[in-house]
């Protein structure tokens, strides 16, 4: 029986000492991430059966168990994973959106300026100071939209560095889990017990790839985890890891994509597929913001280059030099064409080029384009010719590509051209407007001479000396494609047939309330009563240095509706982008701030269960202290017990 | 609900962050007076502060406009009054000319008159603050006025025609969103394109029919136009009229000429004449016709005397006192040249009128200008203060309300820096 003492208070003593371990175990485990707290589960050894019924052997620890839930951890997962999506996303917009608030880098102040310099030329034509001054500000304008160009493309630089490294650490991750599994597997295969640390881990590798990609894992009946990314595409079975690969995307090299090696090639992954983690942030910033901020930025530049070209070009410079004349310079700003990339897994050679159709005149002057926000495919099936714009998928086809040009160029404002014979199959991507921000300058012919601004317009009118009438005639105006070589003319009054007549597809009859003369795209506005014979002449505004008309409607294009087929002036385009990029930024922080007092609650709960509290282990350990002192107890007097028996014999 | 230990300094350390982040924003806030920081702040004030902001420049940019031309008005305003000067000072000496003077002292009338005329084309040369002349049009580094040498004197001028090299340019300025206000005058309108004669018609003696000036001593007025739209349809028809005494059975008798058609005779029959009587310009012949005008004749004409009315043309200043020079400077040698002389300063002093006419519309039309000019300035800086209430409205930071959040802000990270502090150091191990 006393053995019966001593093995009773040695399986106490056991079980105290379990107990304390496990507890220092909880202790110094308590700031390690991922870590479940542990407690033993004791219970009684199987008890003799005597005839006064069955005694207690003692204690026995049957289990070393983690406080652990999976569904609690999969909420913090799911948690996680939107969080870290939405910092990923607010940390990329949030550049753009310090950018354009910025009052010093935002383009608006130099884009007033620019258009006070054009002013200042209105206002003083023959003067080379205020020509000079609206060519600085023009070179101030165009360095601010490069500037602003390139911190946007750095953002782009910066995407693709970090989709690379996110998908190493991805990559690494899942090789761990990999491992984690084997030893896992072997672990369990031993004994029946849970090897808990090794669990925590691998369940933490898992939330700290749902950081970076939202994944599902799936414990499997040998015990290892299954994970799965996207719609159920494996990452992890098993031992095995199938490696998600960056690289060039084959539609534009200059973007880096997610894809997996599949038989010989590397197959790209919808961006769409990625969800949740910050891999989900970094391409949907780029392809919802950072694209659309670019093209927004590029179309704001390629217009103003258009039409502000085209204003120009109806002018005549301070040489009094007109379109197609001498070192006359019609464009005063120049912008790089669309951008068109081959897909690199294109079969022929072919090449594709757009251009930048011409500005359409507004009814009331100015001009304006019709450019999108948006990039286009172009594909080639064998047959037909398709032009799909990416933005909302409407789509052009048509046999030629001549006939696609002409089929897009009205309404998307550029024209394509193709060289070679294309492959059914091939495919190229269009940018019309994404460097245009990058590659605006101020024609250096002019810059170099500011004389060459063309404030003046190249023709002017004079009513006949000899005129007896009232007849009054406006100062005429020119429109694109107007030709000079008929100059000068005369428009004579014929009070016979009430007719106007001398000009090139003359006459016309004369209404006194005003009728209006238009030849060679040169036009003019005759009112009054005039006498017969009464002469109007129309002549080359030779020596019209003081003539200022082509420059106030340069001015005036910043208040006509230019951009977006004539919805909106420059500012009010940039305005828009501001705005939308300021909504968005908005939306993330609210729905970030939303998700992350989901992510507090979920791991609260998880804390809840499995959490480390200091207090209470030190109450355990104080339990289990007096747990082992009192088992220590027990050997004592089963010692002494002892001690009695051996003392009668002696 | 168990707490976890790095609950309590995860949670500690998250509201500490918090109210340090609300805090940061706020002293941004505060220390730029800006209620936007960024447009994620205020994504729709923001764009509308940046509309505003372009409305605002370009409204300021106006005014600045308006006053440039205000400033070129103004110069042209002057140089307008110095011309009016001159040309009313050439009157008053035309006048002068009609009286009983000798030739000699018609003479020094018409040398100061040269010298009136030297300052007339140095003012219509003048030119603004950058070197631009005032009254060349769009050729603003022209000089628009000079004599002629190349074309020959028109009598009865005897010198050389000033010439006009400018044109008809307007040069405008945006002085608003709708308006582009011409800040000149071309030199056309001011110096050349002046009416001859009463406006419609001039009326001028046409020497007899015999050779020679005429020899009465009839002096004939500039006319009246009762009906322009008859008048009009006439000078279509007939070019123009000439009138023509004559000996009558009864005593003198006038006859009226078309020009188109020199001899062919208007009236059916002469009519007689009695001076100072308004003979109506008409056709009786058939078709018969109302020209709508007529002309006072006064004095007595000799027979032959003609005198000829024609549709006015444009005459300018120059040319009208070159020729009022050239009359004064003809040597009166009987009665009939000094009535020559008097029908010829009072055709020129008509067309001076017309000129002090015109000089009284440009300025008139100038005042309008500027008249304008003050109503839109008054007008763009309402819309200027306008502009930055609503700038102000949209941008700018509540300053009381800001301070007050601010020192709430605080209080609220004090309260949990110091019970995390207090929360953070309870632990049992330090009673053990």
């Amino acid at each position: 029986m006393s053995s019966g003492i001593i093995g009773v208070g040695i399986t106490g003593i056991r079980a105290a000492q379990v107990g304390l371990l496990t507890t220092e175990h909880n202790i110094t485990n308590a700031s390690t991430p991922g870590f479940s707290r542990q407690r033993i589960i004791q219970s009684t050894t199987p008890p003799v059966a005597t005839g006064a019924g069955f005694i207690g052997q003692g204690t026995i620890v049957t289990q070393i168990e983690r406080l652990y839930s999976q569904s609690l951890v999969n909420q913090v997962n799911t948690a996680q994973t939107n969080v870290s999506e939405l910092d990923a996303y607010y940390t990329e917009i949030k550049q753009i959106d310090n950018l354009l608030a910025d009052e010093n880098s935002g383009l608006s102040p130099a884009l007033q300026d620019f258009f006070r310099g054009v002013q200042s030329v209105a206002s003083n034509p023959s003067l080379l100071a205020a020509r000079q001054s609206m060519i600085s500000s023009a070179e101030a304008l165009v360095s601010r939209f490069r500037s602003v160009e390139n911190r946007l493309s750095e953002l782009y630089d910066g995407v693709n560095t970090e989709i690379r490294s996110t998908v190493e650490t991805v990559n690494s991750y899942a090789q761990q889990i990999a491992e984690l599994n084997q030893r896992i597997v072997l672990a369990q295969a031993g004994n029946n017990q849970q090897p808990n640390d090794l669990l925590d881990q691998r369940d933490y590798l898992v939330a700290e790839l749902n950081k970076l990609v939202e994944v599902k894992a799936r414990v499997d009946s040998d015990g290892s985890y299954s994970v799965f990314y996207g719609n159920g595409q494996q990452l992890v079975v098993g031992a095995t890891v199938s490696k998600l690969v960056v690289q060039a995307s084959y539609s534009d090299i200059t973007r880096m994509v997610v894809g997996v090696q599949a038989a010989g090639s590397v197959q790209e992954l919808p961006e769409n597929l990625m969800t949740g983690g910050a891999l989900a942030g970094l391409l949907n910033f780029r392809s919802e913001t950072l694209d659309k901020s670019s093209n927004d930025i590029g179309r704001l530049a390629a217009t103003l280059t258009l039409t502000f070209n085209a204003q120009h070009a109806l002018g005549q410079d301070l040489l009094g030099q007109a379109l197609g004349e001498g070192s006359f310079a019609a464009n005063f700003l120049t912008v790089s064409q669309p951008l068109v990339v081959a897909n690199t897994l294109n079969a022929s050679a072919a090449t594709v080029s757009a251009t930048f159709a011409s500005p359409t005149a507004a009814t009331g002057g100015g001009f304006y384009t019709n450019l999108s926000n948006s990039d286009y495919r172009l594909t080639y099936n064998g047959a037909n010719y398709t032009l799909t714009r990416l933005s909302d998928n409407q789509s052009w086809s048509n046999a030629t590509i001549a006939g696609l040009s002409a089929a897009v160029s009205p309404s998307e404002g550029f024209t394509l051209a193709s060289a070679g014979v294309m492959a059914a199959g091939d495919s190229f991507t269009l940018m019309p407007t994404r460097f245009a921000a990058r590659n605006i300058a101020v024609n250096s012919a002019v810059a170099a001479d500011p004389r060459l601004i063309a404030a003046a317009t190249p023709v002017r009118t004079t009513t006949g000396s000899t005129n007896s009438g009232s007849g009054m005639v406006t100062a005429g105006t020119v429109a694109t494609g107007y030709a000079l070589g008929a100059l000068p003319v005369t428009i004579t009054y014929n009070s016979g047939t009430n007719q106007l007549t001398g000009f090139p597809g003359g006459p016309v009859a004369y209404n006194p309330a005003g009728t209006t003369v238009t030849f060679n795209g040169i036009s003019l506005q005759i009112t009054g009563t005039p006498a017969n014979n009464d002469t109007f002449v129309v002549a080359r505004n030779a020596a019209g240095v003081a003539d200022n008309r082509n420059a106030l409607a340069l001015g005036k294009l910043q208040t006509q509706a230019t951009v977006a087929g004539g919805t909106a002036n420059y500012q009010d385009a940039y305005a828009r982008l501001v705005s939308d990029v300021g909504n968005k930024t908005r939306e993330i922080q609210v729905t970030g701030a939303a998700q992350s007092a989901l992510l507090k609650q979920s791991q609260d709960a998880r804390e809840s269960l499995s959490g480390v509290n200091l207090d209470e282990e030190a109450a355990n350990l104080l339990r289990y202290q007096q747990a082992y002192q009192a088992s220590a107890k027990m050997l004592d007097i089963g010692s002494k017990l002892f001690d009695v028996i051996l003392s009668i014999r002696s | 609900m168990r707490i976890s230990t790095s609950q309590i300094y995860s949670s500690g350390v998250l509201g500490l962050q918090s109210n340090q982040q609300s805090l940061f924003k706020l002293q941004n806030q505060l220390s730029s007076g800006r209620r936007i920081l960024t447009p994620a702040d205020d994504p729709v004030a923001s764009a509308q502060a940046l509309v505003v902001t372009q409305s605002k420049d370009i409204n300021s940019q106006y005014i600045e406009n308006q006053g440039s031309a205000r400033a070129q008005l103004g110069t042209l305003e002057t140089t307008l009054g110095s011309v009016v000067d001159l040309v009313q000072a050439t009157r008053e000496r035309a006048v002068e000319a009609k009286g009983i003077l000798t030739d000699n002292q018609r003479g020094f009338i018409a040398t100061d008159m040269k010298v009136k005329l030297e300052a007339l084309l140095s003012l219509a040369n003048s030119s603004d603050g950058s070197g631009q002349f005032l009254f060349s049009g769009y050729q603003g580094g022209t000089r628009p006025f000079a004599i002629d040498g190349s074309v020959a004197p028109v009598p009865p001028a005897t010198q050389a025609p000033v010439t006009y090299f400018g044109d008809e340019g307007q040069r405008l300025v945006q002085v608003d969103a709708s308006r582009q206000m011409a800040s000149n005058v071309s030199g056309s309108e001011v110096f050349m394109g002046i009416r001859a004669g009463n406006g419609t018609f001039s009326t001028s003696v046409a020497g007899n029919s015999g050779g020679g000036i005429n020899q009465g001593t009839a002096l004939i007025d500039s006319g009246s136009v009762a009906n322009p739209a008859l008048w009009n349809t006439a000078v279509n028809a007939h070019g123009g009229f000439r009138i023509e005494f004559s000996m009558g059975g009864s005593g003198l008798e006038y006859q009226i000429y078309e020009t188109n058609a020199p001899n062919a005779p208007m009236l059916a029959a002469p009519a007689a004449y009695t001076p100072g009587q308004a003979i109506p310009l008409q056709k009786t012949t058939a078709p018969a016709a109302d020209f709508g005008a007529r002309v006072v004749i006064s004095g007595t004409p000799a027979v032959g005397d003609r005198f000829s009315v024609t549709p006015s043309s444009d005459q300018s200043i120059f040319k009208t006192i070159q020729n009022l020079i050239g009359a004064i400077e003809t040597p009166v040698t009987a009665t009939f040249t000094s009535t020559e002389l008097k029908n010829r300063i009072n055709a020129e002093l008509t067309n001076l009128d017309r000129v002090i006419d015109n000089l009284g519309r440009v300025m008139a039309d100038v005042g309008t200008r500027q008249k304008e000019l003050e109503t839109l300035t008054t007008g763009a800086k309402d819309m200027d203060l306008q502009y930055a209430t609503t700038l102000s409205d949209l941008q700018d930071l509540d300053y009381t309300k800001a301070i007050s959040d601010f020192t709430q802000q605080q209080t609220q990270l004090e309260a949990a820096q110091k019970t995390f502090a207090q929360v953070s150091r309870l632990s049992l191990f330090d009673i053990l």
